[in-house]
């Protein structure tokens, strides 16, 4: 029951975020079985319910790799620069008119935004040749912090209109997903999934330390690289769509750790089921709440993580030991 | 067999290892030892491929470890680095799994009553016979330990030794880096103790 009850939860929040809405869908069980039948529902509540399940789980996916590769319970997307990156390279490709928000040349702008600022993280923290967890969650920081601010310079240069889109979209929102959108970041997530599940066992000898890792028959090196590309692919897949939503990285992996333990190939599927599952109930929640309004996705998640995790953390405290 | 050929190990500017050749024979425990900074774990890090001499090569039979994949290192060395920590919530169980199957060197290491505890609730003798454990269940014809004695107690060190002998006659060549007194390696088929 414990390994479903994630799941389980996931379905019928799905359908419960496909019911509610500001319009009534009438006979809601036939036009969900019938595909087209009611354009509200196919043209924008399924597709947008879609995108929270395939951004949580990407979210939550690029999170486990994080932590896992820097073998430290504080790395996340936002913390090794890859969001920052991911925000800088989709902002500079819509503002060129390289792409729109949501496109596929979005998708990959983003994406490569999310490894040249990873990549640059890592590089930096390995200047004095041994990457310590420290040094890349200092550097992280600091990198986040440049291409942030990058990002904030791109945006006060532009016309008014392209501001208050991109302001709109840094603040993380699933408005405005068309199934068209889904086509990229179904892409992103399946391969990034694919990674992640192959290094799966390789990341579990990593916990041990580089050099024991290493010993084992691990190629430390090339692991993190392969781990760096699917983290920035699913990171900057999801931002590039639908801007940074905060927490889901830090806490989906820890809440799924705390609850399966810590083998990294049953973390990569409860991983993704629970980040795919908090972004679905906070999207839910942030265009319920004050309608007609419609809050931040990103405030909703950080107010439903966090209290689940520090409530797991105080409950059961050995998963993650800090030396 | 491991050989070591003329090798000089330079570290933060000073020469750890100077010119120092060994022959470490197949089948055989061999204990380094030596005061501290004195180059014992150098010696056995450069032994595991760990790192590269500046001058000289090491082999075991006719692979260059510095060389080796690491895939295929793993096939030939094992090692127990000294004071192995574990971050994550693993159990011994699933730990030892990592190198091999867990089930006899956890029995001849007292460790099947903590099969299912997770690691990081460990003390540190148990944590060490983990680490131990691991390295023995990669079933590698080398097996380089660092400091395996130093935080277990008489009856533990006792059985460990006699484990070490056991595998010593089964073929495979053992490594151990000891801060003892050289009378008390009367279980040691080979003492190196001067390598600079």
């Amino acid at each position: 029951m414990k390994r479903l009850a994630p799941a389980l939860l996931l379905v019928v929040a799905t359908l419960i975020a496909i019911y509610v809405g500001a319009a009534q869908i009438d006979n809601f069980w036939s036009a969900l079985i019938s595909p087209g039948s009611n354009e509200i529902l196919w043209q924008i509540r399924i597709p947008r319910v879609t995108a929270a399940l395939i951004v949580g789980a990407s979210l939550a996916l690029a999170g486990l790799l994080a932590q896992g590769v820097c073998n430290n319970a504080l790395a996340e997307p936002s913390i090794l620069g890859t969001t920052a990156g991911a925000s800088l390279g989709t902002v500079l490709a819509v503002i060129t008119g390289l792409a729109q928000v949501g496109s596929i040349g979005a998708i990959v702008c983003g994406a490569a935004g999310a490894l040249a600022a990873t990549s640059l993280t890592f590089k930096l923290a390995n200047l004095r040749a041994h990457l310590s967890s420290f040094a890349l969650i200092i550097v992280g920081i600091a990198v986040s912090a440049i291409f942030t601010a990058v990002v904030g310079l791109v945006s006060s240069m532009v016309s008014r209109a392209d501001a208050r889109s991109i302001s709109f979209w840094n603040f993380g929102s699933l408005a405005l997903i068309t199934r068209e959108n889904l086509v990229g970041i179904s892409v992103t997530a399946v391969v990034g999934g694919i990674i992640a599940w192959r290094i799966s066992p390789s990341l579990d000898r990593l916990s041990l330390g580089d050099a024991t890792a290493f010993h084992l028959g691990i190629d430390v090196p090339r692991l993190r690289v392969v781990a760096l590309v699917a983290l920035s692919l699913l990171a900057g897949g999801a931002v590039s769509t639908v801007g940074s939503i905060a927490f889901i990285g830090l806490a989906a992996p820890h809440i799924a750790r705390f609850i399966y333990g810590p083998a990294h190939r049953t973390l990569v599927i409860h991983t993704a089921i629970i980040g795919a599952f908090l972004v679905v109930v906070a999207d839910t929640l942030s265009r319920s709440i004050a309608q007609p309004n419609e809050l931040p996705i990103g405030l909703v998640t950080s107010l439903l993580g966090a209290p689940v995790l520090i409530a797991l953390v105080s409950v059961k405290n050995n998963v993650w030991k800090t030396q | 067999m491991i050989t070591i050929d003329e090798i000089t190990i330079v570290r933060d500017g000073r020469e750890i290892i100077y010119d120092y050749s060994e022959q470490i024979p197949a089948g055989s425990i061999t204990a380094i030892v030596g005061p501290n900074g004195c180059g014992k774990s150098t010696l056995l890090a450069a032994i595991a491929g760990d790192i590269a001499p500046n001058k000289g090569t090491i082999t075991i039979d006719d692979e260059h470890p510095i060389l080796s994949p690491p895939a295929q290192l793993a096939r030939i060395r094992a090692v127990a680095i000294q004071n192995q920590t574990y971050s994550l919530g693993f159990t011994v169980r699933q730990i030892i799994e990592m190198a091999g199957p867990s089930d006899e060197v956890m029995k001849a290491l007292e460790l099947t009553a903590l099969a299912d505890r997770l690691v990081t609730t460990l003390s540190g003798g148990e944590s060490q016979r983990v680490s131990i454990a691991t390295a023995i269940a990669q079933n590698t014809p080398v097996l380089l330990l660092d400091e395996p004695l130093s935080a277990q107690d008489v009856g533990s060190r006792k059985r460990i030794i006699e484990l070490l002998q056991k595998l010593a006659e089964s073929g495979i060549t053992v490594v151990v880096v000891a801060h003892s007194d050289e009378a008390e390696l009367t279980w040691a088929d080979k003492v190196i103790k001067q390598f600079l």
